[in-house]
């Protein structure tokens, strides 16, 4: 008998399709709310997203109390306790956060100050201090890639001592995530692009890191599946709403899968680049992943040849030699993201990107080092592997 | 009948063998920091005074080790000066059981979720794998295989430690004898 063990957990309800935010008021009530605060940023307002979500709650007699739009892309303490103070005077009694993975955060944070009480969120950073459900919280995610809207961690920066403050608690899971194709209907193709390479990394490495479990492989190859089929179709057809709703559900259900199994060194070595290097993750994500699965190769064939079958289809997994098959797999996620970089230019290179010098790989090595996604990776890691994995991707 | 009086004797080795594990392995913590560069070099990116813990929930035994400076842990037993700054819990002593008798790496017990960091990860990722480096001192090489994810090949450590900490092994791991089924 084998020592596996595992545990999966996921009670957000997934409210996904069309006609899907119609459904907010129906959730709320259910929750017994009845004065919801919404919880996004000035990029989703300007591009009128927040219209259908208010009409769909007024039409049904549910105000929208208080809407706070000022969310910035790298979110903070301040920030979290400014909306806090909003949420309380205007006696707000539930969150609907719509945006990207800053606007999710900064929502789950203020969720765990406006439920748990004070204004010092600091104090309820960590792993396991919050002990008690909080109020009622729905996500309506605007990009298809970071899987926030499934994953019971938030990150928010300290601005008086520059250091990011994790927050882990299964109570941060929103009560429901609202998918709706017409939120991510005006993404622009570069971003397009990058995040669904985040939750096609997602799902690739939650497939293949050390955590993995046949709950949360279910999902990952679900979702490496339908971003294979639709990512490029809706590349070229960015009005094609039926694809745009398969890349939104992938990037769920790779949420998923990996907050059950973890992610690893494409993640660490991406938390670090973007950290020195201010480049978007989603890119960084894109721009390892090819490298650390040659890395990880001899500790993957398996799983990694088994994911041949979702990324290329029945016919190619077939002809190809299961010997062969882990190989294959590198090379269509190779051949995906030379079809990105024609059609917007996503970077395949971290000298493709201008914006990362050589200079910087050692400093990003080793701050990668330090990252969390390293335990789960199926190699044990050391410096030289790091900065080898690094010179690899830079040109 | 016989059942009810044979498990009391079970858990009760298990807990000693557990116990002398963590014994075991903080003197090697402190042994193996004054001569290997390898533990020197993850150990110096903790503060000084920084208190580890490894413990079974939720109030078994402990191990404490502290990093006194310039990569050198020092064995507090099983009792802190002051807070600890970083804490690994086993969840249950079955767990802790696991991972001590090398039948379940440290990462994968991680990976299951046998137990929980309460403190900062990477300290918590930095300390795994000062642990990886002493797992591969003190077993043979055989059984270092099963208890890390890779067999470094760079061990150079004088036979006189190995022998005294494999010394222990060899009481240890006949508690496994004894109580595994
Ligand atoms: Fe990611």
């Amino acid at each position: 008998m084998t020592n596996q063990y595992y545990e999966f957990f996921c009670p957000v309800k997934v409210i996904a399709g069309k006609a899907a935010l119609e459904h907010i008021p129906y959730e709320l009530t259910g929750l017994a709310a009845k004065r919801p605060m919404i919880v996004t940023d000035k990029g989703v307002r300007a591009a009128g997203l927040l219209d259908p979500v208010v009409a769909a709650c007024e039409e049904s007699g549910l105000e929208i109390i208080s809407i706070y739009d000022d969310v910035p892309p790298d979110s903070s303490t301040d920030v979290v306790r400014d909306i806090a103070g909003i949420y309380r005077s205007e006696k707000c009694d539930s969150i609907i956060a719509v945006g990207g993975g800053s606007a999710i955060d900064t929502a789950k944070a203020v969720n765990i100050l406006v439920s748990e009480g004070g204004d010092d969120i600091a104090a309820y950073s960590g792993a396991g201090v919050i002990k008690h459900p909080l109020k009622p919280f729905l996500v309506v995610p605007t990009t298809a890639g970071t899987g926030s809207e499934v994953t019971s961690v938030a990150v928010i920066t300290d601005t008086t001592k520059s250091v990011k403050l994790p927050f882990t608690s299964s109570f941060l899971l929103p009560n429901a995530a609202v998918i709706d194709p017409r939120m991510t209907l005006t993404l622009p193709p570069h971003i397009t692009a990058a995040t669904a390479m985040d939750a096609m990394t997602h799902a690739t490495e939650a497939f293949t890191c050390m955590a993995k479990n046949p709950l949360s492989d279910a999902y990952a190859t679900a979702a490496v599946k339908k971003i294979s089929t639709s990512l490029l179709q809706v590349m070229d057809n960015p009005k094609d709403s039926d694809g745009r709703l398969e890349l939104a559900q992938a990037s769920t259900m790779a949420g998923i899968a990996f907050s059950n199994s973890m992610v690893g060194l494409v993640h660490a070595l991406g938390h670090a680049t973007g950290a020195i290097c201010h480049l978007p993750h989603g890119l960084c994500m894109s721009l390892y992943l090819p490298y650390v699965l040659e890395y990880n190769l001899e500790s993957i064939r398996a799983p990694l040849g088994e994911l041949l079958l979702y990324l290329e289809g029945p016919d190619v997994y077939s002809a190809t030699p299961a010997s062969r098959r882990a190989e294959a797999s590198i090379s269509a996620l190779r051949k995906m993201r030379d079809e990105l970089h024609k059609r917007c230019k996503l970077p395949r290179t971290l000298k493709e990107t201008g914006s990362v010098e050589e200079h910087q790989l050692d400093t990003i090595a080793d701050m990668a080092m330090d990252d969390g996604a390293m335990m789960f990776n199926p190699k044990e890691v050391s410096l030289d592997d790091a900065r080898a994995v690094l010179k690899r991707a830079w040109a | 009948m016989l059942a009810k009086r044979i498990q009391p004797m079970v858990f009760q080795a298990r807990r000693l063998y557990v116990e002398l594990m963590f014994q075991v392995m903080g003197r090697a913590l402190q042994a193996v920091s004054e001569i290997d560069s390898a533990v020197q070099k993850e150990a110096r990116a903790l503060p000084d005074g920084f208190l580890f813990e490894m413990m079974v929930m939720p109030d078994g035994s402990r191990l404490i080790v502290e990093h006194t400076g310039n990569g050198r842990f020092h064995y507090h037993g099983d009792s802190a000066p002051r807070p600890v700054d970083l804490s690994i819990q086993f969840k249950h002593i079955a767990h802790a059981f696991l991972v001590l008798s090398f039948q379940e790496k440290t990462s994968v017990a991680f990976a299951n979720d046998r137990m929980l960091v309460d403190g900062d990860i990477s300290y918590a990722i930095r300390m795994t794998r000062v642990l990886n480096r002493l797992e591969t001192f003190i077993l043979p090489k055989l059984v270092a295989k099963r208890a890390v994810k890779e067999y470094p090949s760079n061990l150079h450590l004088p036979e006189k430690l190995l022998s005294a900490a494999r010394i222990y092994l060899k009481v240890a791991t006949h508690f496994v004898e004894t109580v595994r089924a």
